[in-house]
């Protein structure tokens, strides 16, 4: 428990080092650090409507941060989140606007598709992964290009809706997400995130599955010597991750935008990514980690208005605890002689 | 300063290297103890012991990458403090690790000047330092194209760059670290003649390695390590390969073989003509053949790394074999997962306990679930029950004798032999009717070894059929009914455990086999 303690206070301390490294570029602007933190934590929390923007942020960052949990539990990095995130919502929209089906059950098709178009994605680096042993945070990275391009092409060659824009033609509101209050766009989408962090941290907890897994990425030659395939769980793992990661695009069309649009989606996933290394891989960490990036977007909203500062300082702010997370990681590495052969750490 | 032309009226000038008294501790375990090692110049010295005899501790401290806890070095006769290994390089010592430190994406002669390239006008001097790699290279015999990517060369060749760069750093001794453990039999033959080129040429050799073969073909002079103490320094010629066995494998039998019961029964285990290759790509096992039965310990005894860890490997599922068959209760497991050979109905303690036996992060709980997570009472419905699975740990740590603050404590903590404790725990208590034990008391202390040779002659009576692989043969004599002899991968030969006799398994140990034993004897 104490080891657990020390992970959680090692973060807190890497986030607030990067938070006084980004003080330093708001003063280097001429701007106040205090000003722009207040302006943020207002535009985020500021009244019920900000919260609930919020929250609609934080949940495609929330539903894509268990998607890499689940990769990192496993000892692989699934760095495509982004990519299986927009043909997620590609395949979500298809079904959303190309057929016609009951309300409910339409939306059901609709996500199922997102899984699907998320899990068949991810199969190549997976496939790759187990028969040829490639590395599959290169491939994963590589497989977010070729995504994000194809759902581009298919939007302006073959869906695009009649005007100027590049995106396909709405969806039936038979596939809507319900929306939860009547003053945000904020739907169930949260509530799925929400069900599913938990769910995936109860079965790496409580099933023997999910001890398998988590063995498979701690230790995997003892995994191996204990009968645990590590081959076919890694494969698994990865088409896991990736079907939650369609998911997370499938989410944001049918509960936020109710349309497939060209870039609709920017970072998203790999906010989601970060979110999960911050947590540590942990999917109720995740929760906090993922509304905190949550926070940081909707919040920048107000920067603009409000400040001098330019709502890119945000991008700064992640990058700068990106690095100092994984200057962290590496350090508590160092102190590890024995942990060399491990790729992440729980 | 040519150490050749030294006049010989200087005292010790006779000795290109003297290490006198080295001790050197880690924590509690002594790696060297007073080691006395005197290397004379212009021949080749080995130095041969079992595995964690301390032979490469002891270079280490030669080379400066350790500090002795007591003792004094030597070069040329005079006192030299070797406080890294810039200090040995400058005192004319070269080091050739058993793992090579190369640029795959340099050339090989950009390797061998790497930190002391040759320059002209401040850029490096490609044609220069090719010409000397060349030049060098000529002159040992040592082939390689300097202008060749190190990326794209065989382990033989990048040996050779190894030596080539301790050559250029003007080494009139060196050091090879098991040097022959990566090369084909071609290619040691290759370096053995290389090595014989540099003591013609006035040049010290100390070679470390436990193939006895070798140490006979190549060097003139054998010191063997036991336990961290050179127990004799003799010139080759003097010795046989039965007698280096003998001095490097302990003899103080410290066991009392326990009394037992016949009690075998039917076969449980049978090999059949097994062969496998090893990692690369060798053959490890040749024909093994050996049945084992309830009830019953086999032992097998063997000089480390003549086929004992890829017969395990191969009976638990993780390697594959080349031919051959092994069946375990009638099933045939040679082509079986690590899981379908457990279901088949093994208990395996494997003889890498950090890497293979524990996640060492984890708690002794998680460990002990490790290969039956899907079985009652761990598992319960569809999840784990790990109120069960720490119950069942208290009573395995009670049972046992594991010295730790309970299920919840986190395996790394524990002491080596509490940390075997743990994975015998696991494994004993599977209910399993084949018992593969590979190297049962490896870095485990005197209690706890007597500890675990009673838990494993707990199952011989209770009909398990055991199969021991200890590289300690006083264990073997102690535990097995009984001991059949590895080497070279293949089975020398097989002797009663009540009769054994250290001296003729020492022979098979040698690659001597059993039916000519009277006569070489």
């Amino acid at each position: 428990m104490s080891l657990r303690l020390r992970a959680i206070l090692g973060q807190v301390i890497a986030v607030a080092f990067a938070l006084a490294l980004g003080s330093i570029v708001i003063l280097l602007i001429d701007e106040s650090p205090i000003r722009v933190f207040t302006t943020l934590l207002r535009g985020a929390f500021g009244d019920p409507g900000k919260v609930a923007g919020t929250l609609l942020q934080s949940t495609p960052i929330l539903i894509s941060g268990v998607a890499a949990c689940i990769a990192l539990r496993g000892g692989m990095f699934n760095v495509g989140v982004e990519g299986q995130l927009f043909l997620g919502g590609f395949a979500a929209a298809v079904v959303g606007f190309g057929l016609d089906l009951p309300t409910g059950l339409h939306m059901l098709v609709g996500l199922a598709a997102a899984i699907l178009a998320g899990a068949v994605w991810v199969a190549i680096p997976a496939y790759f992964r187990v028969r040829f042993n490639t590395n599959e945070v290169v491939s994963t990275i590589l497989s977010n290009y070729v995504a994000i391009l194809l759902t581009s092409y298919f939007t302006i060659f073959l869906f695009k809706r009649p005007g100027g824009w590049s995106e396909t033609p709405p969806i039936l509101t038979s596939a809507h997400l319900p929306e939860l209050f009547d003053f945000s766009r904020l739907n169930w989408g949260l509530v799925i995130g929400l069900v599913l962090a938990l769910l995936t941290a109860w079965y790496f907890r409580n099933t023997p599955g999910g001890y398998s897994v988590s063995m498979t990425g701690s230790a995997p030659r003892f995994a191996e010597y204990g009968g645990v395939d590590i081959k076919k769980r890694g494969f698994w793992v990865l088409i896991a991750s990736g079907a939650v990661g369609g998911l997370a695009g499938g989410v944001e069309t049918l509960g936020v935008h109710h349309r497939f649009m060209e870039g609709f989606a920017p970072g998203f996933g790999f906010d989601g990514l970060i979110a999960a290394l911050l947590a540590n891989g942990s999917p109720i960490g995740t929760i906090l980690t993922a509304l905190f990036f949550g926070a940081l977007r909707s919040g920048s909203l107000l920067l603009e208005t409000d400040t001098a500062a330019s709502r890119e300082i945000i991008t700064v702010i992640q990058a700068l605890i990106i690095l100092s997370v994984s200057a962290q990681v590496l350090l508590r590495r160092r102190g590890d002689a024995q942990g060399g052969e491990r790729r992440w750490k729980f | 300063m040519d150490p050749v032309s030294r006049p010989a009226t200087e005292p010790a000038a006779d000795y290109a290297v003297e290490l006198l008294g080295i001790t050197k501790r880690f924590g509690a375990f002594t790696a060297n103890e007073g080691v006395d090692l005197r290397v004379r110049r212009a021949g080749i010295h080995a130095i041969i012991g079992e595995n964690g005899a301390g032979k490469t501790t002891l270079m280490n401290v030669l080379f400066g990458l350790l500090q002795p806890d007591e003792g004094e070095i030597r070069v040329d006769g005079k006192p030299v403090v070797v406080t890294d290994p810039s200090v040995a390089i400058r005192a004319g010592l070269g080091m050739v690790h058993q793992h090579f430190k190369l640029v795959p994406s340099l050339t090989v002669a950009e390797n061998v000047f790497l930190g002391m390239e040759i320059r002209r006008n401040g850029l490096i001097d490609h044609r220069a330092q090719e010409e000397k790699t060349r030049e060098l290279s000529e002159r040992f015999g040592l082939a390689v194209d300097p202008t060749e990517r190190v990326g794209l060369l065989s382990v033989g060749i990048e040996q050779r760059i190894e030596i080539l760069k301790v050559l250029v750093r003007g080494a009139r001794t060196v050091i090879l670290d098991e040097p022959t453990a990566v090369l084909t039999p071609q290619e040691s033959r290759e370096l053995f003649s290389t090595l014989r080129g540099f003591t013609q040429d006035g040049m010290t050799v100390i070679f470390i390695s436990h193939h006895l073969e070798e140490v006979m073909e190549v060097s003139d002079t054998v010191t063997v390590l036991r336990r961290g103490k050179a127990v004799a320094t003799r010139p080759t010629s003097e010795l046989t390969k039965a007698e280096m066995v003998r001095l490097m494998v302990d003899r103080d039998v410290s066991f009392e073989r326990p009394a037992r019961a016949a009690t075998a029964g039917q076969n449980i285990l049978s090999v059949r003509g097994l062969w496998a290759r090893d990692d690369r790509r060798h053959p490890a096992l040749r024909d093994v053949s050996f049945d084992v039965r309830a009830g019953e310990i086999v032992g097998i005894a063997g000089v480390a790394g003549n086929g004992q860890t890829e017969l395990a490997e191969v009976l638990s599922g993780l390697r594959p074999a080349s031919h051959g068959s092994a069946s375990l209760n009638g099933q045939d497991i040679v082509t079986l997962s690590p899981a379908g050979v457990r279901a088949a109905g093994l208990a395996h303690v494997p003889g890498d306990r950090m890497v293979r036996g524990v996640d060492g992060n984890a708690s002794i709980s998680a460990n002990l679930i490790m290969g039956r997570q899907n079985r009652a009472p761990w598992k319960k419905g569809p999840r784990l029950d790990w109120k069960a699975a720490a119950n069942e740990a208290a009573k395995m740590i009670q049972r046992f004798d594991i010295r730790a603050r309970g299920p919840g404590d986190t395996v790394r903590r524990l002491s080596g032999g509490n940390i075997q404790k743990v994975v015998l725990a696991r494994e004993f208590t599977n209910e399993a009717p084949f018992l593969l034990i590979d190297q049962p008391t490896r870095g485990v202390d005197i209690g706890a070894q007597e500890a675990i040779h009673d838990e494993i002659m707990r199952q011989r009576a209770k009909g398990v059929a055991i199969l021991v692989i200890s590289v300690q043969l006083d264990e073997l004599m102690k535990l097995a009914d009984r001991i059949l002899v590895m080497f070279n991968g293949r089975i020398m030969g097989s002797v009663d455990g009540d009769t054994a006799d250290e001296d003729q398994i020492g022979l098979m140990m040698a690659g001597i086999p059993q039916g000519s034993v009277e006569a070489a004897a």
